[in-house]
């Protein structure tokens, strides 16, 4: 029975040679290769002039994924301990948003965070500025907020916080109430039962989480692109530029993506080897 | 954790203050798409007048169309594919199920920009082996012809989609597969099952929760997704996130305010209506626990199963792999021109008279700048027939062989274009383009944010204005401003002037100067008061000019660049004919009129061009202000100091990229 089973899995292992390891092997060609067609060393001996972009992005990317874990984590926490009906409105609420392009959600920030934004409006209105300008004596008119790295953040963790929200919660709902029970019975109080207990168990998912939230932000243009300004490069915006955008050279796209592949990997491999290999925890 | 005490009100508010931070932005798109007003920050009244602009805007309703449809049948797709799969994996040892998962995972643990980049290699490797490889059936054989020309569009983006579904459905599907008690298939074929209805009346039922959450999130996915799709859909289809991508960096339309507003309702009384019949549901089983479940009636076991499954497989595979044959000779049977220009760059109402006489379809596109369009043409995924590249661009498509030669018997109304403009460097003998609009570059200020007169390009590097300046964002026309004002020649192609030219540009970004490096977005933000410097070019400026009296002109005096944008036909298309037809009608006089009185670029046509004022003067009943006409046509002693770009040798051209890629470092 198992072995015939088996047969079912063969038009896809074919579709993922063509669609899933062909590109990859592309990619590479692509990467070692000059405009016509050679072997070359070039594009990668060229990856150092870049290297303040990989600074740039993956520290963008920490800091997003970060503030992700620490608003998130509380929330998928106390979550968990709300009754049923509430938690399952909270998800549907949470979820909800992806169901709108992220882009739409995007441009909103930007009319939030523009010069003469709503944002910039509301302190004018109570009178904020003023307040400030007197404080230091500066005359602004406006806080710049829009082409900031600070909006670069905001955006990468205003879209991806769902992604950390639901593995984590999703696992924590999942503990057993017994061992909470047996913790505490042994004498352990709140704060050893969440040190001791919850924390260790819910790993997997924080894991989780910060692989959907790092991975997305440290490759994202169009975050970076309407709430940058377009001056920060970031990663995804160099490769992008190589293939569609001013500076035509996909040779040196695909060696950049090589390489942040290559670093995104083992940044998950060394993370994971601290999971010790536990399951990844399931969305939805 | 069933140790449901509830929470503190401290706890419940920061849960509250995290909903409000992710609705907020959504509320205030949902506000302002009852807005009288264009502006997105300023409320002018209530209004449904996006609503109804929404219904009649070609545009996103296509683009909607385009990205339900992929969606749903990348769902049912990788829901079919990626459950078969599971199942497959499931059967397998141990060894093989591993190495498989790990191939498997990679499309969800790479980043989306890799997945779409490694893809789009992927059809462009492909399209250019078919192109070879059908050229040379073509060439032995005249009963079958193959099209030798295969570009990305729905079929790619389809595929894509499917591609990173997959995993996602594998994934919710096979823990249902590993909690499924395996004696039960055993059970069910002892008592007399055949493999087959084992497989239908046993598996299926026990992992359908599996498949329906997996085909959920393939879903959410592929509604969710830009970036992926932004790199393989090519030209000729565009998803809705690609269409706000490409009005994000222009003006913004209200409509998208609109289309967020139903997109959002839609889905909260979609999944209300879902969780209140599952409460339901949920309630009734509760209260009638030991319902009698009629008996399936089990059909007889037949023979032609294991034949009909293996030519099912067979299908199966062929079907996956030949999808991207078919996608890609996708029928072309009726007439379409594709035209690709920039934005804000045409009358629309041109295109819809065109369509109307001729009964020609027009695929209408925008790309960025010249170098963007110049990275989709080379790169092959491109599907346009006519672009309006400007004058040194077209030198360099000329030279690289990307252009057709046009037969100007289909284009009679050439002989309007004023000779000053014809036969130009770029084009010698005029072969291959016909000219569209002539203008100037300058600077656009904002009187009320700057206190001195504006006539050098030295406010562009100056500290004084930190954090108000907007670059453009091509290195054209960027180091072009910097070159002027070092005092070189702006075709020079010496490397220590570019340097030198870059430099500038460079420490000005270092000490603050830009707000940003735009292009389309300048109107947005010049408009609204929100940066007091920029350049860009006079026919853009007098468009923004109509909605924000403040703004000024100048062409520097340290002199700037004129240019001639011309419509050319692209070697690879498909549709000469009627891209002749197109440009014919462009260049008549009542379409250069027309456009001109709309984009306020100048014409090429010599009769348009000094017609405008008494066209201006009958349509609107106002004498049109020289001032104006002066900007928009400059005047000789203005084009004096003013020069083409010339299309620049290959390595200065490298040279241009590489400095334009480490500017952003």
């Amino acid at each position: 029975m198992k072995n015939k089973l088996s047969r079912f899995a063969v038009p896809y292992v074919v579709w993922m040679a063509i669609f899933v390891v062909a590109p990859i092997v592309i990619m590479v060609i692509y990467a070692f290769s000059n405009g016509e067609g050679g072997f070359t060393w070039d594009n990668f001996a060229q990856m150092g002039a870049y290297g303040s972009v990989f600074l740039r992005s993956f520290k963008l990317a920490l800091i997003a994924t970060a503030i992700c874990l620490l608003v998130g984590y509380p929330v998928s926490y106390l979550l968990s301990r709300e009754g049923a009906s509430f938690q399952r409105i909270a998800m549907v609420l949470i979820m909800l948003p992806m169901w709108m392009n992220f882009l739409l959600r995007t441009y909103s920030w930007m009319t939030i965070l523009e010069n003469n934004g709503l944002l910039n409006q509301l302190f004018q209105k109570l009178g904020i500025i003023a307040l400030y300008n007197n404080i230091t004596g500066s005359e602004i008119e406006y806080f710049s907020m829009i082409g900031t790295q600070g909006a670069v953040v905001l955006g990468m963790v205003y879209n991806y916080l769902p992604f950390m929200i639901l593995p984590i919660y999703s696992v924590i709902v999942k503990l057993d109430g017994s061992l909470l029970e047996a913790a505490r019975d042994l004498g352990a109080d709140s704060v050893t039962v969440f040190r001791k207990v919850i924390l260790p168990l819910s790993l997997p998912g924080v894991l989780s989480g910060i692989t959907m939230v790092f991975v997305p932000s440290v490759s994202t243009f169009a975050i970076s692109r309407m709430l940058g300004g377009g001056t920060e490069l970031l990663l995804g915006d160099l490769i992008e530029r190589q293939f569609l955008g001013g500076a035509y050279n996909p040779q040196l796209g695909a060696a950049i993506s090589l390489v942040m592949m290559a670093v995104v990997v083992i940044c998950m491999l060394v993370m994971n080897r601290f999971g010790e290999g536990e399951e990844q925890a399931v969305m939805l | 954790m069933r140790k449901a005490k509830g929470n503190s009100a401290g706890n419940r508010l920061l849960m509250l203050l995290v909903g409000l931070f992710l609705y907020a932005p959504i509320f205030i798109l949902i506000i302002f798409s009852f807005n009288a007003g264009t502006s997105s920050t300023v409320w002018k009244g209530f209004s449904l007048h996006w609503y109804t602009e929404l219904l009649n805007d070609r545009l996103i309703m296509h683009s909607v169309y385009i990205t339900l449809l992929v969606s749903l049948l990348a769902t049912i797709i990788a829901t079919i594919g990626g459950t078969f799969a599971a199942i497959g994996f499931y059967g397998m040892r141990r060894k093989a199920r591993n190495s498989l998962t790990a191939v498997n995972n990679i499309p969800m643990m790479n980043a989306d920009i890799v997945t779409g980049v490694s893809l789009c290699l992927l059809f462009v490797v492909f399209f250019n082996g078919w192109g070879a490889f059908a050229g040379w059936v073509n060439s032995w054989q005249s009963m079958i012809v193959l099209p030798e020309r295969l570009t990305m569009g729905f079929g790619t983006l389809l595929i894509a989609h499917v591609c990173f579904n997959i995993p996602y459905v594998i994934l919710s599907v096979s823990p249902k597969l590993r909690q499924m008690d395996r004696n039960l298939v055993d059970a069910a074929q002892d008592l007399g099952c055949t493999w087959m209805q084992a497989f239908w009346k046993v598996i299926i039922p026990e992992i359908k929760p599996g498949i329906i959450s997996g085909a959920l999130t393939a879903f959410t996915m592929s509604v969710d997704d830009f970036i992926i799709s932004y790199f393989t859909a090519g030209t000729s289809a565009s998803t809705l996130a690609m269409t706000i991508y490409g009005m994000t960096k222009k003006r913004v339309s209200p409509e998208i305010n609109a289309i967020s507003t139903l997109l959002f309702t839609t889905v909260l009384v979609l999944l209300v209506i879902i969780n209140v019949r599952e409460a339901h549901m949920e309630k009734q089983r509760q209260s009638r626990p030991l319902a009698a479940v009629p008996a399936a009636p089990v059909r007889k076991p037949s023979r032609i199963t294991p034949v009909l499954k293996r030519v099912g497989a067979a299908v199966l595979a062929v079907a996956l792999l030949g999808t991207l044959v078919v996608t890609g000779v996708a029928a072309r049977r009726d007439r379409v021109v594709n035209v690709c220009s920039w934005g804000e760059y045409i009358d629309e109402e041109l295109i819809t008279q065109f369509e109307e006489e001729t009964g020609i379809r027009v695929n209408y596109q925008t790309a960025e700048s010249n170098e963007a369009l110049y990275s989709l043409i080379a790169l092959g995924g491109a599907d346009f027939d006519v672009i309006v590249p400007s004058d040194y661009m077209i030198g360099r498509l000329i030279s690289e062989g990307l252009l057709a030669e046009l037969n100007y018997d289909n284009i009679p109304n050439y002989a309007l274009i004023d000779d000053q403009y014809k036969n130009l460097s770029f084009d010698p003998e005029n072969k291959y383009s016909v000219p569209y609009t002539w203008g100037t570059v300058g600077i656009i200020y904002n009187t009320a944010m700057v206190d001195e007169p504006i006539d050098s390009w030295s406010v562009m590097f100056d500290e004084k204005y930190a954090d108000e300046v907007l670059m453009i964002n091509n290195s054209r026309d960027a180091l072009m401003a910097a070159l002027c004002y070092l005092g070189y020649d702006i075709n020079t192609t010496e490397e220590a002037q570019l340097q030198e030219a870059f430099e500038l540009v460079r420490t000005a970004k270092a000490n603050g100067v830009y707000q940003g490096f735009v292009m389309d977005e300048i109107y947005q933000k010049m408009e609204g008061g929100n940066a007091a410097i920029s350049m860009y070019y006079a026919g853009d400026y007098l468009t923004m000019l109509e909605n924000n009296e403040d703004l000024a002109f100048v062409v520097p005096k340290e002199g700037s660049n004129w240019f001639v944008d011309a419509m050319c036909v692209l070697e690879t298309s498909q549709h000469k004919e009627e891209a002749e037809a197109w440009i014919n009608f462009i260049a008549s006089t009542e379409a250069n009129l027309a456009n001109m009185d709309y984009i306020w670029y100048a014409s090429p046509n010599t009769e348009a061009l000094e017609g405008y004022p008494a066209y201006y003067e009958e349509l609107y009943e106002e004498e049109l202000d020289p001032e104006i006409y002066e900007i928009m046509a400059a005047p000789p002693e203005v084009l004096d100091r003013c020069e083409m770009y010339l299309n620049l040798p290959q390595e200065t051209l490298k040279f241009y990229d590489k400095l334009w890629t480490q500017l952003g470092i």
